[in-house]
């Protein structure tokens, strides 16, 4: 299996794995593009477990999730759905953005996420029981929840949660090292504008930018484009619409990188 | 080159503010928003807006500066206080306009650094700079070329007399190579030429009561400087009314517009001699006592307009009297209980009113919209009985049999439903004095609320939703009114509609106290999801100090208190300025700018339409 690049910030892989031991399931709090997915798929290859992600949305029916008859030839076939294939195998099964799907689809997980640890599959009668080894994971962005969109208290409360921001300074430039090859130095350079950048957050922009939009501009200046344009395109343009603020996020770029 | 020279020389000297159709200008009110964001991101007070700052003297090196321009010219300098970031209105020294932009962008910049470790404005500025290109090593070409740029707009040392000559030479050192200069000019400071570069050597007090400036770069003041700059002061002020007796007094008032003297209005003013009626020439020896008691020394008053208050309304019935609200005091970072006393009114004319006609073709179009924009409407499957067959149900069903299953329960149709809306929405309404103003020929501010809450109640009484309709206004701590219109219980009926048309404008705006108050009303709602919506055309204010970063700072508060107690605070404002301070408040998705105050009322709609899709 090929080697999933990660860089921890705290204890959050040891959080994982205990959990994992201890069938918890797990939620993952956090801003898009601060690595939460990343960090599913890493522990997923650490631990040797097959992965079965499912991005969340609002048209997401509980069969979506569980399984369905397909129509065959002069008969019908079950097809388990990903949390159920999740289940059988024992793999992780990870719900990304878990608010957005409806909440009579989210309630399907509560006999999985508690001590019973059971999916009852009403449409072909039978009920299986998750195996030591299988773990649910859920995440969401508490930043950008629509007003009538939140997680239900009873669901939350089944699950253990881990808070996700950006890195650190230092983490956060070796991460861009070492998914682009970027040199350090531009990679210090790229920390700060985002730092700049992050501080605008709910003042003067919805979303700030995330380690993959910086890795976005790291891979373009990788390949030659220079710095301010890759910038522009994979930040700032990407962060906002309105004109004034494009220039004065700009004006930062152009603050750390000269012109 | 000694004419181009000199010809930016004279430029600066003599078109500071005059020539606006200058094509390399560039001027303030066209990049403050740019210049807000910037100094954001580069680590500036988040609560500090970006203002323009006024022509002020720069007393140390006036009479040199005077001389060359042959006037009392005033230049615009920067200066960071507790409420703003002063800068220059207009730039326009230079002849390349990507250069007066860049020197906006680096007075900005300069701004987002503190120095503590020196009280010497040469050092300091100085160590801001290298703090600052060491931050921001982009920065260091555009700082040489305004270096190299904006000396060539000062007079060489070897044309200056021997003292001014020598401080000459140390500023540009200083400017040149920043961090080289580590004596003090502070003690010897006689005149010298204003350095564009650099934020204001002392800038004018424009805090509210006389409080001393919180600000980092003012508050290392050594005592013993401070006297020293006041004893300048005073003698400047001789000068001045020497000078006052021969060239009258536009000499002072010149001050190139009533924003000036606006500005001057905040100002600390001597307590004890204070006269209204003193004549022209005593207000201008006030205008030099502002500079004197710059560090607030003298107990100082402030001038405020009182109103003449219309008597209570005779036809108003005191619900409840006496609440006592906490207030946010940012200065002391405490939460003052008991502060104010709010009063709740109920103002029934005994009048049954309705509709107005203007509104009804209006209202039930909205009526008609909103009911297919906010009820929500969605496909129930497995019902018994239903418009459509359930595909999917069926498709079960046959594969059921197949297997020999039994299914017979289920149903094979799908039905359409309309989603229960579990939520409750306050309207809170500003009623203060200034919605008094007229937006076109026949219609005031406080018109457009009018039908703004006709249209609103209308259109939520056709939805179901649970809503209330507040408004308030406010006269200092002790009396804010708080006038219900529909509390959650009442039935929008034509009582209510009478209530709506008789609104009228009360006093001031104290936002804190009337959010704190129906954020307690709502919080009693028994859905779980409470808007908390408040209509207003301005900033907080009232007669106290509750004003600018005060009442800012309180209404804050009142809002994170909102949302903690799990209530969604949203405001809808008219006032143009509202992207100065609302993003503080509401945070970048909690306020909506309505440009054109007549659409308010259809807006307003469609606004709670899509907030609780």
């Amino acid at each position: 299996m090929e080697k999933i690049f990660y860089e921890p910030f705290g204890n959050e892989c040891e959080l994982f794995e205990k959990a994992w031991k201890n069938n918890l399931p797990l939620l993952i709090k956090g801003p898009t593009g601060c690595g939460k997915t990343r960090f599913v798929s890493y522990m997923s290859n650490q631990l040797n477990l097959p992965l079965y992600t499912i991005a969340c949305h609002d048209d997401l029916t509980a069969s979506d999730l569980v399984g369905r008859h397909l129509i065959g030839a002069g008969d019908t076939i079950w097809s388990d759905g990903p949390l159920t294939k999740a289940v059988r195998e024992g793999g992780i099964c990870y719900l990304d953005e878990v608010v957005e799907a409806r909440k009579d689809t989210t309630v399907i997980l509560h006999p999985l996420a508690d001590d019973r640890r059971i999916l009852p599959i009403d449409r072909i009668g039978e009920t299986l029981k998750a195996p030591d080894s299988f773990m649910l994971v859920v995440s969401y962005n508490p930043g950008y929840q629509n007003f009538l969109k939140k997680l239900k208290p009873s669901t939350r409360q089944r699950f253990i949660s881990i808070t996700f921001d950006f890195p650190r300074a230092d983490q956060e430039e070796r991460i861009l090292v070492g998914e682009t090859g970027v040199d350090s130095f531009t990679a210090k350079q790229l920390v700060s504008i985002a730092n700049a950048i992050r501080s605008l957050k709910d003042q003067d922009l919805e979303e700030v930018v995330s380690t993959r939009l910086l890795i976005y501009s790291a891979k373009l200046i990788c390949d030659g484009v220079d710095p301010v344009i890759a910038c522009h395109s994979a930040i700032v343009e990407t962060l906002t619409d309105d004109i004034e603020t494009q220039i004065a996020l700009d004006e930062v770029i152009r603050a750390t990188f000269g012109r | 080159m000694e004419e181009f020279v000199g010809e930016l020389w004279h430029k600066f000297i003599t078109g500071i503010a005059e020539n606006s159709n200058d094509k390399s200008a560039v001027e303030l009110k066209d990049v403050r928003r740019i210049l807000g964001i910037y100094f954001r991101a580069l680590g500036g007070d988040v609560s500090l807006n970006i203002s323009g700052s006024s022509a002020t003297y720069h007393h140390a090196r006036r009479s040199f500066f005077q001389k060359i321009a042959g006037s009392g010219k005033k230049i615009e300098l920067s200066w960071r206080d507790t409420e703003d970031l002063r800068l220059p209105n207009k730039i326009n020294y230079f002849q390349d306009k990507s250069l007066n932009l860049d020197l906006y962008f680096w007075l900005t910049g300069l701004a987002t650094i503190s120095i503590t470790s020196s009280h010497d404005w040469m050092i300091k500025n100085q160590l801001a700079t290298l703090a600052l290109l060491d931050r921001f090593p982009g920065l260091q070409d555009r700082y040489q070329k305004l270096v190299t740029a904006s000396l060539l707009l000062r007079r060489p040392p070897d044309q200056l007399p021997k003292e001014e000559a020598e401080i000459e030479t140390v500023i540009r050192q200083a400017l040149i190579n920043p961090g080289s200069v580590t004596e003090s000019i502070g003690n010897q400071r006689k005149s010298f030429q204003p350095v564009i570069l650099w934020p204001h050597p002392s800038p004018p007090n424009t805090i509210p009561y006389g409080h001393k400036s919180e600000d980092a770069m003012d508050e290392n003041h050594e005592p013993g400087k401070s006297e020293i700059v006041e004893n300048k002061r005073k003698h400047s002020a001789e000068r001045v009314d020497s000078e006052d007796k021969k060239n009258g007094l536009l000499l002072m008032f010149r001050a190139e517009s009533i924003f000036s003297w606006a500005e001057f209005i905040n100002v600390n003013r001597p307590h004890d001699n204070e006269d209204d009626l003193e004549n022209a020439k005593s207000a201008l020896e006030d205008m030099d006592k502002l500079s004197i008691t710059r560090k607030g020394k003298l107990k100082a008053s402030r001038l405020k307009f009182d109103l003449d208050l219309p008597p209570d309304s005779s036809d108003e019935a005191i619900l409840k009297e006496g609440i006592l609200l906490p207030e946010w005091n940012w200065k002391k970072q405490s939460l003052v209980p008991n502060h104010c006393s709010l009063k709740e009114v109920c103002s029934d004319t005994g009048v049954d009113g309705e509709l107005p006609s203007n509104l009804k073709v209006i209202a039930s179009k909205l009526k008609r919209q909103f009911e297919s924009l906010v009820s929500l409407r969605y496909w129930q499957r497995n019902q018994q009985d239903g418009e459509e067959i359930d595909l999917d149900a069926w498709i079960r069903l046959r594969s059921d049999i197949s297997r020999n299953m039994s299914s017979a329960e289920e149903g094979l149709y799908q039905a359409h439903f309309v989603k229960e809306r579990d939520l409750s929405c306050l309207l809170l309404a500003d009623l203060s004095i200034s919605t008094d103003a007229y937006i076109s020929d026949d219609l005031k501010i406080i018109d457009v609320i009018r039908n703004s809450l006709f249209l609103f109640a209308e259109a939520l009484s056709s939805t179901g939703d649970k809503f209330a309709l507040y408004g308030f206004s406010s006269l200092k701590r002790s009396l804010i009114r708080f006038d219900q219109l529909k509390s959650f219980d009442d039935n929008y009926d034509a009582k209510i509609k009478g209530r709506i048309s008789g609104i009228s404008t009360g006093y001031y705006t104290r936002m804190g106290a009337a959010i704190r108050h129906a954020s307690s009303i709502l919080v009693n709602q028994k859905t779980s999801q409470k808007l908390l919506l408040i209509l207003t055309d301005g900033k907080p204010n009232d007669l106290d100090e509750y004003e600018g970063r005060y009442g800012i700072e309180d209404t804050r508060k009142a809002i994170l208190e909102a949302k903690q107690m799990g209530l969604h605070p949203f405001c809808v404002t008219v006032d143009k300025d509202a992207k100065e301070y609302l993003p503080h408040l509401f945070g970048v998705n909690g306020f909506v700018l309505v440009s054109k105050p007549e659409e308010l009322p259809e807006k307003l709609v469609h606004l709670y339409a899509l907030l609780t899709h």
